[in-house]
C-alpha cells in the first residue's frame, strides 16, 4: 500500500535539503553559538545564515527575526510580550477563527480582565477589513489575525490594517505560520509589527519557529535566561532546528510561484473529481482568497471521524478539527465560526497538499476518498442511514 | 484476505489481551477506544476508570507492540443521550439503573458496530468474559464465561442472535489469572493494572451529587421515610440516595434493622421495613429480549434468574408476552420467595450456562 500524504497543514515531510543537513549533523561539532571559541563561532555563523534565510522568506531584515521553539511560542511571545509592556491598554482585537495558540492566550487575558474583540468572518471565512478597522481605538494594545487559516485555507486582506494600528498606537501581529512558504508574504507590504512563522509547515522538523519583531522594544521577553536573541528569548538556540528552518525557507521561497500554481491546479482537479463522484459535496472557505494547497470539504450524510479512519486504513492521510489529549477528534471551531452546524463540522475533512504531491496521487486519492465516503455514508449517517444499516446487518450471511 | 475485527479497547488488561489474541490468531485487527464520559466528570484524567488519555495511551502501546492500527472515536454525545440521561432519569424515578447493560446495548454493540461496518469489518470484539456459541440448529447463543467469578454475561443479555453472530469474546474461555499471565507473556505494561469496578463516569461515593446536579431542582429532594402503613418513621435527603434492599443511610433507630422496600418517586417517600418484608415471590420486567426469537412469547419456561450482577441466580418460571412495538414484557415466578427485587436492575434468564434473555425489572411480585 503506497501512502498518500494529504496533511501538509499539520506538518510537511522533510525537504531534500533538510534531509542532507540532518545526515551531516551526525558528524557535526558542538552547537552552542554563544561560545567564544572557534567551534562556537562556526555555530554562530550558521545560526546567522539561517536567520537571513528565514528573514528573506517574509521580506524582513535578519536582525528582526527572533528564533523560538515554534509557532505556538511565537504567538504566545507576541501576545504576552506585547501586553506585559503595555499595561494601560486593556483591549485586543482578533477573530473567531484563530489557531488555538492564539485563542488560548487570549482566553487567559480575558479572564484577567482584558476585553477581547473577536471579529466574525463571513461564511467563506473572510474577515472584513472594515470591521477590523472599526474596532481599533486607543484602548487596543494588539491586533492579532491569522494571514491564512490552517483549516479552511482562507487568506485575509490585511494590507489596510497597519496604518490605523500605528495611528492608534497599537501593535499589529500576523500569524503567518500557515501562509509563509505557500504564498508570497512580505512584512513591508503588510506593515505588521510582529509576524509568526513556523518551520515544520515548510518541511523542516518541528521544534523551530520565529517571530518577526519590527523594532526592539515592541515586546518584552517571556523566556528569561540569557542575552540570546537580543534578550527577547533566553536559552541556548536550537541551532539544528534553525539551520533546517533556514534551508526549508530557502527551498520554499525559490519555488514559490511555480509551486503555488501547480498546487492550485492539483487542488482544483481533486475537488472537481470528488464533486463529480459525491453529490452534495461542499467546499468550505473562499475559493478566490485561498491558500493554493488547502481543500476543506463537508461530505453529505457522513461522519468525518469514520472517513478519517477509513482513509487511514487505505493509506490516505487527511485530518479534521483538532485532536484532544486522548486522541479523539473535536469538531472544528473554525467551521463553527463560519456558520457551519456541529453536524456539518463533524462531517468535514481537511485535505492539504505540498511539495511531494503528484497528479497520480490526486487521481488515486480522489478514487479512494469517494470509495470510503460511499462506504461510510451507507452506515454511519447518524440519522437517515441507521435503518439502512439495520437492513444490511439483517442481510449478512 | 483475513477477517477484519474492530476491538473495543479501554487500555485495561482484558481488552488489551483480547486484541492481542485476535491478532495472534491472524485477524485483521483494528483497535478502537471510545470516548464516552463527559470532560467535566470527576474521573476525567483519573486512574482506575476508563476513557482517560493515559488509559488510551496504554491501549495505543498494545496496538504498536502487536502491530495493528488504533484509533480513538468520540461517542460522548451518544453516551450522554443513551446512558447518562437514562442513569439520571432512573434514579430520579426511584429506580436503580444498570448503566453497563444499557451502554452495552446502546453504545458498545450498536454504535460501535455501525462504525465497524463503515470500515468493512466482519466482527466486533470486546474483553468481556462471556462466550458465544452456536446451538444445534445453528443459532448464535450467549453463554456464561468459563471463569464463573468474572462472568459478565449478565450485562450482555441484550445482544440478539444477529448481534452475537458478529461478536467475538476472546476471553470467554480464560480465567482472569490466565489473562494476566498472557499479558505478562506478551510484555504488556498494563498486565497488573487494577480492575475498574465502578461506573466509568462517576465514582460510587459521588453518584448522588452527580444525579442531583442533573435534574430539575425538587425532583429528587427530601422526603419522608414511612412504614407500610404510611406512618412517618423519619426523613431522608433525596430518593436517589436509596436502592431497594438498602440498609445503610436510613438513620432510624428501631428494634429491628430496617431496609428499603419501595421508593415512591411521585411523593418522594421511601418505604422501610424489617428484613422479612423484603421478600417477593417473583418480578415483572419490561424491555425484555430473548436471544432466541423462538422463545419470545412462551409461557412457564424453567429458568434461573439473576436479579443483580453479584447474585447466584434463583430457580423460577418465566413467561413472556408481546408488549407492543415488537417489545416483550416478562413475568417471573420464583420457586422460593426471595428478598430485595430492585426496580431498574437487569434480570437475566439462564438455562444452565446459556443466557436465554433478559430485561429490566419494573416491580416485585408481592407476597400475598
Amino acid at each position: 500500500m503506497t501512502q498518500i500524504y494529504f496533511d501538509y497543514n499539520a506538518g510537511a515531510p522533510l525537504r531534500p535539503a533538510v534531509r542532507d543537513i540532518l545526515r551531516g549533523f551526525a558528524s557535526a561539532g558542538a552547537l552552542n553559538p554563544s561560545s567564544i571559541h572557534r567551534e562556537g563561532q562556526r555555530a554562530r555563523r550558521a545560526l546567522e545564515r539561517a536567520r537571513e534565510q528565514v528573514a528573506a522568506l517574509i521580506g524582513a531584515k535578519p536582525n528582526q527575526i527572533v528564533f523560538t521553539s515554534g509557532g505556538t511560542e511565537s504567538n504566545n511571545l507576541a501576545i504576552f510580550g506585547t501586553t506585559k509592556g503595555r499595561a494601560s491598554r486593556r483591549a485586543i482585537v482578533s477573530s473567531t477563527i484563530e489557531h488555538s495558540s492564539i485563542t488560548a492566550p487570549l482566553g487567559e487575558l480575558e479572564r484577567s480582565g482584558y476585553q477581547i474583540v473577536r471579529i466574525e468572518p463571513n461564511a467563506e471565512g473572510v474577515i472584513d477589513p472594515l470591521a477590523l478597522l472599526g474596532s481599533i481605538d486607543r484602548k487596543v494594545a494588539l491586533i492579532s489575525i491569522g494571514l491564512a487559516n490552517s483549516e479552511i485555507g482562507t487568506v485575509q486582506a490585511l494590507e489596510s490594517i497597519a496604518e490605523r494600528s500605528r495611528a492608534a498606537g497599537a501593535s499589529f501581529h500576523i500569524d503567518a505560520a500557515q501562509a509563509a512558504g505557500r504564498i508570497a508574504v512580505n512584512v513591508a507590504t503588510l506593515g505588521c509589527d510582529l509576524m509568526t512563522v513556523s518551520a515544520h509547515k515548510l518541511g523542516a522538523p518541528a521544534g523551530a519557529g520565529a517571530l518577526f519583531v519590527r523594532a526592539p522594544g515592541l515586546i518584552a521577553a517571556q523566556m528569561q535566561g540569557g542575552p540570546q536573541e537580543k534578550g527577547l528569548r533566553g536559552g541556548t538556540p536550537n541551532l539544528l532546528g534553525a539551520i533546517c528552518f533556514g534551508a526549508a525557507a530557502d527551498e520554499a521561497r525559490a519555488n514559490l510561484e511555480v509551486e503555488a500554481l501547480r498546487l492550485r491546479g492539483l487542488v482544483n482537479r481533486l475537488y472537481d473529481s470528488l464533486a463529480a463522484r459525491i453529490p452534495g459535496l461542499r467546499r468550505n472557505g473562499s475559493v478566490d482568497r485561498s491558500l493554493p494547497n488547502t481543500l476543506n470539504l463537508t461530505f453529505p450524510d457522513t461522519l468525518g471521524e469514520m472517513m478519517l479512519i477509513g482513509l487511514d486504513l487505505e493509506g490516505v492521510c487527511v485530518s479534521m478539527g483538532s485532536a484532544c489529549a486522548a486522541g479523539a477528534v473535536e469538531p472544528s471551531h473554525v467551521l463553527i465560526g463560519i456558520g457551519r452546524t456541529e453536524a456539518q463540522a463533524r462531517s468535514s475533512i481537511r485535505i492539504s497538499l505540498g511539495w511531494t504531491t503528484t497528479g497520480e496521487e490526486i487521481e488515486r486519492g480522489a478514487e479512494i476518498i469517494a470509495r470510503v465516503w460511499r462506504r461510510v455514508v451507507r452506515v454511519s449517517g447518524l440519522q437517515a442511514s441507521r435503518a439502512e444499516a439495520a437492513a444490511e446487518i439483517g442481510a449478512r450471511p | 484476505m483475513s477477517r477484519r475485527v474492530v476491538v473495543a479497547m479501554s487500555g485495561g488488561v482484558d481488552s488489551s489481551v483480547a486484541a492481542a489474541i485476535l491478532r495472534e490468531q491472524g485477524y485483521d485487527v483494528i483497535g478502537m477506544a471510545m470516548r464516552l464520559a463527559p470532560d467535566a466528570s470527576p474521573h476525567a484524567g483519573g486512574g482506575g476508570s476508563c476513557c482517560s488519555a493515559e488509559d488510551f495511551e496504554d491501549a495505543r502501546r498494545v496496538a504498536e507492540l502487536m502491530g495493528f492500527p488504533f484509533y480513538v472515536i468520540d461517542l460522548r454525545q451518544e453516551f450522554k443521550r443513551t446512558v447518562i440521561d437514562y442513569f439520571v432519569k432512573e434514579y430520579s424515578s426511584g429506580r436503580t439503573p444498570n448503566p453497563c447493560a444499557m451502554c452495552n446495548r446502546e453504545v458498545k454493540f450498536d454504535r460501535l458496530w455501525e462504525r465497524a461496518l463503515a470500515l468493512e469489518a466482519d466482527y466486533v470484539a470486546t474483553g468481556h468474559y462471556a462466550r458465544v456459541a452456536r446451538d444445534a440448529k445453528g443459532g448464535w447463543r450467549l453463554w456464561r464465561a468459563r471463569d464463573a467469578w468474572k462472568d459478565q454475561s449478565y450485562f450482555l443479555f441484550n445482544l440478539s442472535s444477529d448481534d452475537l453472530a458478529r461478536t467475538l469474546f476472546p476471553l470467554g474461555d480464560m480465567t482472569k489469572q490466565e489473562v494476566r499471565q498472557r499479558a505478562r507473556q506478551l510484555g504488556l505494561r498494563n498486565a497488573d493494572k487494577t480492575e475498574s469496578q465502578e461506573i466509568c463516569f462517576v465514582q460510587a461515593s459521588d453518584y448522588a451529587d452527580f444525579v442531583a446536579a442533573r435534574v430539575e431542582s425538587g425532583a429528587v429532594g427530601a422526603g419522608a421515610i414511612v412504614d407500610t402503613a404510611g406512618r412517618e418513621l423519619g426523613r431522608h435527603e433525596g430518593i436517589h440516595r436509596f436502592t431497594v434492599g438498602q440498609r445503610r443511610g436510613l438513620g432510624i433507630a428501631s428494634a429491628e434493622a430496617l431496609f428499603v422496600r419501595e421508593i415512591r418517586a411521585a411523593n418522594r417517600e421511601v418505604v422501610a421495613v424489617p428484613k422479612r418484608q423484603l421478600l417477593a415471590k417473583g418480578l415483572f420486567a419490561s424491555q425484555v429480549r430473548m436471544v432466541n426469537p423462538l422463545l419470545a412469547g412462551q409461557a412457564d419456561l424453567s429458568v434461573q434468574v439473576k436479579i443483580r450482577s453479584r447474585h447466584p441466580g434463583i430457580a423460577a418460571t418465566l413467561s413472556t408476552f408481546a408488549a407492543g412495538c415488537g417489545g416483550l414484557r416478562a413475568e417471573v415466578k420464583f420457586l422460593a420467595e426471595f428478598p430485595a427485587v430492585t426496580p431498574g436492575q437487569a434480570c437475566v434468564f439462564y438455562d444452565g450456562n446459556e443466557v436465554l434473555g433478559g430485561g429490566f425489572i419494573d416491580a416485585p411480585m408481592a407476597v400475598s
